[in-house]
């Protein structure tokens, strides 16, 4: 079956051009690309996760990543988007942190990237279906009935746990889980389609 | 084989980011060890990726590249200066692990996160539970979990204990069992509150856990607060 070349390919080779070459061009295209949606993922209609002034702080924070970590991209392992999101997701991780920080805290040079760690696997066995998943998991996310991609759309954009999710919405935290776990178990039979 | 592990909901939040740390700690250093879950996890982070490609794109601030870029710029102007700076005395090599004779075998083959842990946290100040248990409270940047080591001795038992927060317990080196069953190497426990165990490592070897403890266990036993590994942390 012939693939159709999509238009995110385009933005995994940006990226292996800016971690080969430190090529600033591509990476002004990956910036006027990801740096909008990077904000409109905390701040937007939908989403208030951040105020504007920090979902600007942390495109900044993402793109420096982005730049620094752009060499150790694979394009066999992720797509550009899920790389930039969990580069996005450690860097949000990161400025909570260091806004919530309390002085009883015990000091612990732990860092957020050893804990999501995304170093590629050891193991080469796990290779074998490292495929273009995103793309099926976006086809399923839209898919979904409204009430599961709403509480998915508030766990990753909003960063919410279950429990808040429960708390926010009025729901008991039993529903919060089986809906989340429904919505999963239909993006996972799009997976494996 | 690893038999146990965190639910969807967990792996969820901990690829949303909305996991609390100490936890984090714990569902990582299993996805280390287990690669069923590390494929879930890259599916979950997939989701990530394809919310933010769908997201409502935002106009950034206008001079948000230009800034980015005087930042990179700073940057390397700082690398250049050091590296043209007055040249270092070359020191001496030093041995990597000057105490590597006396390193203990047990933290030899660690998940990487764990065995960051350990450095991070040297010299591990163990302290004797009892005959089978020894503890080792780590220190993890946090303070909402009671993260800790615990080692249990060949065939060792340990007293009966509930919880009265959420513990969950993963297993680095050996195994042990319960009334429940048996927990070998990578394996993720959650213990509820109430949840009353007695767990016994294996005769063959050493057993060590990493515990990540929401609330004081308290041991339920006759004398049992004589063997409370956090007696410290006992209300008054």
């Amino acid at each position: 079956m012939e693939v159709p070349k999509n238009r995110d390919d385009d933005w995994s080779l940006l990226l292996v051009r800016v971690g080969k070459d430190q090529d600033k061009r591509a990476f002004e295209q990956l910036f006027r690309h990801f740096a909008p949606l990077i904000k409109g993922f905390h701040y937007s209609r939908n989403t208030q996760a951040f105020c504007a002034e920090a979902a600007d702080e942390l495109v900044q924070e993402v793109m420096i990543r982005v730049w620094r970590k752009a060499p150790s991209f694979d394009p066999s392992r992720a797509s550009a988007n899920t790389w930039v999101y969990t580069i996005m997701r450690n860097c949000r991780i990161d400025m909570l942190r260091r806004n919530n920080r309390r002085q009883d805290s015990d000091s612990g040079d732990i860092d957020v990237d050893d804990i999501w760690d995304d170093t590629p696997d050891t193991q080469p066995l796990l290779f074998l279906q490292r495929k273009r998943g995103e793309e099926a998991v976006a086809k399923g996310l839209a898919s979904l009935p409204p009430e599961q991609s709403h509480v998915l759309e508030k766990a990753y954009m909003e960063g919410k746990s279950h429990s808040e999710i429960s708390a926010e919405l009025g729901l008991p935290l039993g529903t919060v889980k089986s809906r989340v776990r429904l919505a999963l178990k239909k993006l996972q039979a799009s997976l494996s389609n | 084989m690893i038999r146990h592990h965190p639910d969807q909901n967990m792996l969820l939040e901990y690829a949303a980011g909305s996991l609390p740390w100490g936890m984090s700690l714990a569902v990582s250093s299993h996805l280390q060890l287990c690669p069923q879950c590390r494929q879930q996890h890259e599916d979950l982070n997939d989701i990530g990726g394809a919310l933010l490609n769908e997201s409502e794109p935002q106009i950034v601030e206008t001079d948000a590249f230009a800034k980015l870029m005087g930042r990179l710029d700073q940057e390397q102007h700082q690398a250049q200066d050091e590296d043209t700076g007055p040249t270092e005395v070359e020191e001496p090599p030093v041995p990597t692990q000057p105490k590597k004779a006396g390193a203990d075998p047990i933290l030899a083959n660690l998940p990487k996160v764990v065995g960051k842990l350990v450095s991070s946290n040297r010299p591990l100040k163990w302290k004797r539970v009892s005959s089978a248990l020894r503890t080792s409270r780590l220190a993890t940047g946090q303070d909402r979990y009671e993260v800790a080591f615990q080692r249990i001795c060949r065939g060792g038992r340990v007293a009966e204990h509930d919880h009265r927060g959420r513990e969950v317990t993963v297993v680095l080196v050996g195994s042990f069992s319960d009334a429940d069953g048996v927990y070998c190497r990578g394996d993720f426990l959650l213990r509820e509150p109430g949840d009353v165990h007695r767990p016994i490592a294996t005769q063959d070897q050493e057993c060590l856990c990493l515990s990540v403890l929401e609330a004081p266990v308290k041991v339920t036993g006759p004398l049992g607060w004589l063997v409370n590994p956090f007696l410290s942390f006992r209300p008054n």
